[in-house]
C-alpha cells in the first residue's frame, strides 16, 4: 500500500501518512456498529429487545448517540487542570489509534511495515495508562483518582502476562513483524498458530495443548487491557461513579468511547493476528477458485475484520455474562495465577521449539 | 421460661431502694416501669443474669405521652407543658425464649435518660432516633445527635412532639403543602 | 421518520429544518441518570429490565449526572435529600430534561398532610418537564411519560430558549 500510494503522489512522506492514517476510515464505522452491537447483543442475553425504535431495529442508535453529545453543553467544572483536562481523551484516544498502524488489514496493506511490529503495539498501549491518570487525577474528584489510579495499576500489571506470551509466539514464529507472522499462517484452518503452526511435523502436535493455554491466558490478560469486564473496576457504575471519566460530558466523553472501542478491536485483532491467522481465510479464497487474484486482499480484510469482530463480541458477551472481580482479587490473578502459568509456557514452547 | 410477674419479683428483691412499678390491664402483655436514671443498671442486669439472660433488645421506643396540659403561648401556638416523655424497652431472650417490656418516664421539661448503648448494641440507632424525633436527651451517648432529620433541623424542634408545628421554609424549600 | 410526509418539490428534493435533525437525535439517545429513591424506582426498574424494556428508546443507565440528558426522579423526596437532588440537577449538562414519576415527587403523595419531613412536590426545587402519575405508575405509563417527553422535544426549537 506504501509503494502504491508512493507511485501514485510521488512524496515518500504524504504517502506514509496516509498510509498510517487510513485505518481511521474503519475504526469509525466500527465504532458506529460496535456500540449498537453492544446494547443489542447486551439486550438478547438479558431477554429484551436492544434499541428498536431509532432506525430499523435501531441500527441508527450511534448516530444519533452522536448528534446528542455534540450538543451538549461542555462543562468544565472548578478546580481542575484545565490543559491536561482537555488533552486526556486525545491521549487515550491516540495511544489505542498507533496500534492500528501496525496491523495487517491484508497482504497488500499494512499502515507501516515496521520489522518490530508486535515490540512497538506492546510500547505505544502504555500511552494509554498515560492518558488515563492524566483524566482521572486532572477531573478533581476522588472517584475519578481511585478509577484512575486502579486502571492504572491494572494495565501495567496485565502487560507482563500479554508480553510473556507475545514473548513465546515470536520464539515460534521467529519474527517480531506482524505481516510477515500472518503469512507464515497460510490458508485452511489448520495452518493456523492454535493449531501449532504451519509445518506438519510431530512437534506441531505436541504444541497444541500450549497453544490453547496461550491464547486462552493472552485473552483474559488482553481483557484486562482494555478494562473490559471482567477486570472494568475503573469504570465500575456501582462502586466509582464513573471510574475515571466522571467529569467529562459531550464530546470529551464521546473520544472516550471512541477509544474504548478501538482498543477493544485493536487487542481481538492481535489475537486473532497471533492465534487464528490473521487475515487469511480458513476455507480457501473465492478469488482462487474464480481465477481473480486481485479479489484475494479485499477477502482477506473481510476475513481479518470478520475475526476481530468475532472476538470483540465474545468480549461482549463475557461482559454481560460475568460479574466484576474485585480489586485485590484482580492483582491476585495477575500476579499469582496469570503471570506463573505464562512463564510455564514460556518454558515449555521453548523447549519444544528447541526439539 | 419465665413471664413478667416473676421479673418483677426477681428485679425488685435485687434492687430493693429502686422503685419499680407493673401494668397488668395493658392489652398486649404486662409493662414493667423503672426508673429512667437507673436503667443502665437495671438493664446490665437484665442481660448477664443466668436465668433472664436478656441478651437481644428488639426495639428501644421514644413516645410523648399525651398527659401535658394544653396551652397557648406568646405566639399564639399551641404547646404543651406538664406532662412526660417515655422509653419503651421491649426485651427478648434468645436462650430461654421470654419477652420483656420496660418502660421509663421523663418529665417533658428535662428528659434525661441513661443509655444502654453499653449493653446492647442496636440502642445506638434507636437512641439516636428517640432523641431526633421526640427530644430524650440519652446520657453517656457515644454520638447523640440527629439522625433522620437534616442535620441543621432546627434545634429543639422534635417532630413526634404532639405539639410540634412544621417551620415556613427550610432552604429555601415551602414545607406546608 | 416523518420525513417523507414534507411536500416533493419538483425535483425530488425533501426539504427538512436541521432543528428536526438535532432534535430527533436528542430524542432518541436519551441518557438516565441512574436515581431511584423508593417504590417507584423497583417500577422503574421493572420497565428497564426485559418485559418493558427502556433501552428500545435509547434510554441507557449512565452512573454519573455529567454524562446523563434526562433525570427520573421516582419515590418521595425528603427536604434532606432535595438539596442533593439540587446540586445534582446543577451538575447535569445542558439540554437536560427531568421526568416527576409517581405521586409522591409530583405533589408530596400520601404525605401531603402530615408529612414533616416530606418536600411536596419535586417542582419546588427543580424544574419539571413532564409529570407521571400514579402510586406507583405502571410501566406502561413511564413509557408513555417518556413518549409525551419525546413529543415535547420534537417540538423544541431554537430560537425561544429554555430555562
Amino acid at each position: 500500500m506504501y509503494d502504491f500510494l508512493v507511485d501514485l503522489i510521488g512524496n515518500e512522506i504524504i504517502a506514509a501518512f496516509i498510509s498510517a492514517a487510513l485505518p481511521v476510515v474503519f475504526i469509525v464505522p466500527f465504532v458506529i456498529f460496535g456500540v449498537l452491537m453492544e446494547r443489542k447483543v447486551a439486550g438478547h442475553m438479558q431477554d429484551r429487545l436492544g434499541p428498536m425504535r431509532v432506525g430499523y431495529h435501531g441500527i441508527l442508535q450511534t448516530v444519533a448517540d452522536f448528534f446528542k453529545l455534540l450538543q451538549k453543553e461542555d462543562i468544565v467544572a472548578d478546580g481542575i487542570d484545565k490543559k491536561f483536562f482537555n488533552f486526556a481523551p486525545y491521549l487515550v484516544f491516540a495511544g489505542s489509534y498507533a496500534v492500528y498502524a501496525a496491523l495487517p488489514f491484508s497482504s497488500k496493506y499494512i499502515g507501516a511495515d515496521i520489522d518490530l511490529g508486535i515490540f512497538y503495539i506492546i510500547a505505544v498501549s502504555g500511552l494509554v495508562v498515560a492518558g488515563i491518570l492524566m483524566a482521572g487525577w486532572t477531573s478533581n474528584n476522588k472517584y475519578s483518582l481511585y478509577g484512575a489510579l486502579r486502571s492504572a495499576a491494572q494495565i501495567v500489571s496485565y502487560e507482563i502476562p500479554t508480553a510473556l506470551i507475545i514473548l513465546s509466539m515470536v520464539m515460534l514464529t521467529g519474527t517480531l513483524s506482524l505481516a510477515e507472522m500472518s503469512e507464515m499462517q497460510t490458508a485452511y484452518f489448520w495452518n493456523w498458530n492454535i493449531f501449532g503452526g504451519a509445518e506438519w511435523s510431530f512437534t506441531k502436535l505436541l504444541l497444541i495443548p500450549f497453544m490453547f493455554a496461550g491464547f486462552l491466558l493472552f485473552y483474559i490478560s488482553s481483557l484486562a487491557e482494555v478494562n473490559r469486564t471482567p477486570f472494568d473496576m475503573p469504570e465500575a457504575e456501582s462502586e466509582l461513579v464513573g471510574g475515571y471519566h466522571t467529569e467529562y460530558s459531550g464530546i470529551k466523553f464521546s473520544m472516550f468511547f471512541l477509544a474504548e472501542y478501538a482498543n477493544m478491536f485493536a487487542v481481538s485483532a492481535l489475537v486473532s493476528v497471533l492465534f487464528f491467522g490473521g487475515y487469511h481465510s480458513p476455507i480457501g479464497y473465492v478469488g482462487n477458485t474464480l481465477g481473480l487474484e486481485a479479489l484475494i486482499p479485499f477477502e482477506q480484510v473481510f476475513w481479518f475484520a470478520a475475526k476481530g469482530i468475532f472476538f470483540v463480541f465474545v468480549q461482549m458477551w463475557l461482559r454481560w455474562t460475568l460479574p466484576r472481580v474485585r480489586v485485590d482479587q484482580l492483582m491476585t490473578i495477575c500476579w499469582k495465577y496469570l503471570i506463573p502459568y505464562a512463564f510455564l509456557n514460556l518454558l515449555i514452547i521453548g523447549i519444544i521449539t528447541l526439539i | 421460661m419465665k413471664i413478667s410477674e416473676e421479673i418483677f419479683e426477681i428485679l425488685k428483691n435485687k434492687f430493693p431502694d429502686y422503685k419499680f412499678g407493673l401494668e397488668t390491664e395493658t392489652p398486649v402483655e404486662p409493662v414493667l416501669s423503672a426508673d429512667p436514671l437507673k436503667i443502665n443498671e437495671i438493664a446490665h442486669f437484665l442481660a448477664e443474669n443466668e436465668d433472664l439472660f436478656f441478651d437481644s433488645l428488639m426495639n428501644l421506643s421514644g413516645v410523648d405521652d399525651a398527659n401535658g396540659e394544653k396551652s397557648t403561648d406568646a405566639d399564639g401556638a399551641e404547646i404543651i407543658t406538664g406532662g412526660t416523655l417515655s422509653v419503651y424497652y421491649h426485651l427478648h431472650s434468645m436462650k430461654f425464649n421470654h419477652k420483656l417490656t420496660v418502660k421509663v418516664s421523663t418529665p417533658r421539661e428535662n428528659p434525661e435518660v441513661e443509655s444502654v448503648e453499653g449493653i446492647w448494641k442496636t440502642a445506638n440507632w434507636h437512641e439516636r432516633e428517640a432523641y431526633d424525633m421526640v427530644g430524650i436527651i440519652f446520657l453517656n451517648h457515644p454520638d447523640l445527635e440527629r439522625i433522620l432529620m437534616p442535620y441543621d433541623w432546627e434545634e429543639g424542634s422534635h417532630p413526634l412532639r404532639k405539639d410540634y408545628k412544621n417551620p415556613e421554609f427550610y432552604h429555601g424549600m415551602r414545607v406546608p403543602y | 421518520m416523518g420525513l417523507l410526509d414534507k411536500e416533493f418539490i419538483d425535483s425530488n428534493i425533501v426539504i427538512a429544518k436541521s432543528e428536526d435533525l438535532l432534535n430527533w437525535a436528542r430524542l432518541s439517545s436519551l441518557w438516565q441518570l441512574s436515581f431511584g429513591l423508593a417504590c417507584c424506582a423497583i417500577e422503574m426498574m421493572a420497565t428497564s429490565a426485559s418485559h418493558y424494556d427502556f433501552d428500545r428508546f435509547g434510554v441507557m443507565p449512565r452512573p454519573t449526572p455529567r454524562q446523563a440528558d434526562i433525570i427520573i426522579i421516582s419515590g418521595t423526596v425528603t427536604l434532606k435529600m432535595a438539596t442533593r437532588i439540587k446540586r445534582l440537577y446543577e451538575q447535569m449538562p445542558d439540554p437536560k430534561y427531568i421526568i416527576s414519576m409517581g405521586s409522591c415527587s409530583n405533589c408530596g403523595g400520601p404525605y401531603w398532610e402530615h408529612g414533616y419531613h416530606v418536600l411536596k412536590g419535586i417542582d419546588r426545587v427543580i424544574p419539571v418537564d413532564v409529570y407521571v402519575p400514579g402510586c406507583p405508575p405502571r410501566p406502561e405509563a413511564l413509557l408513555e411519560g417518556l413518549l409525551k417527553l419525546q413529543e415535547k422535544i420534537r417540538k423544541e426549537t431554537l430560537r425561544t430558549k429554555k430555562a
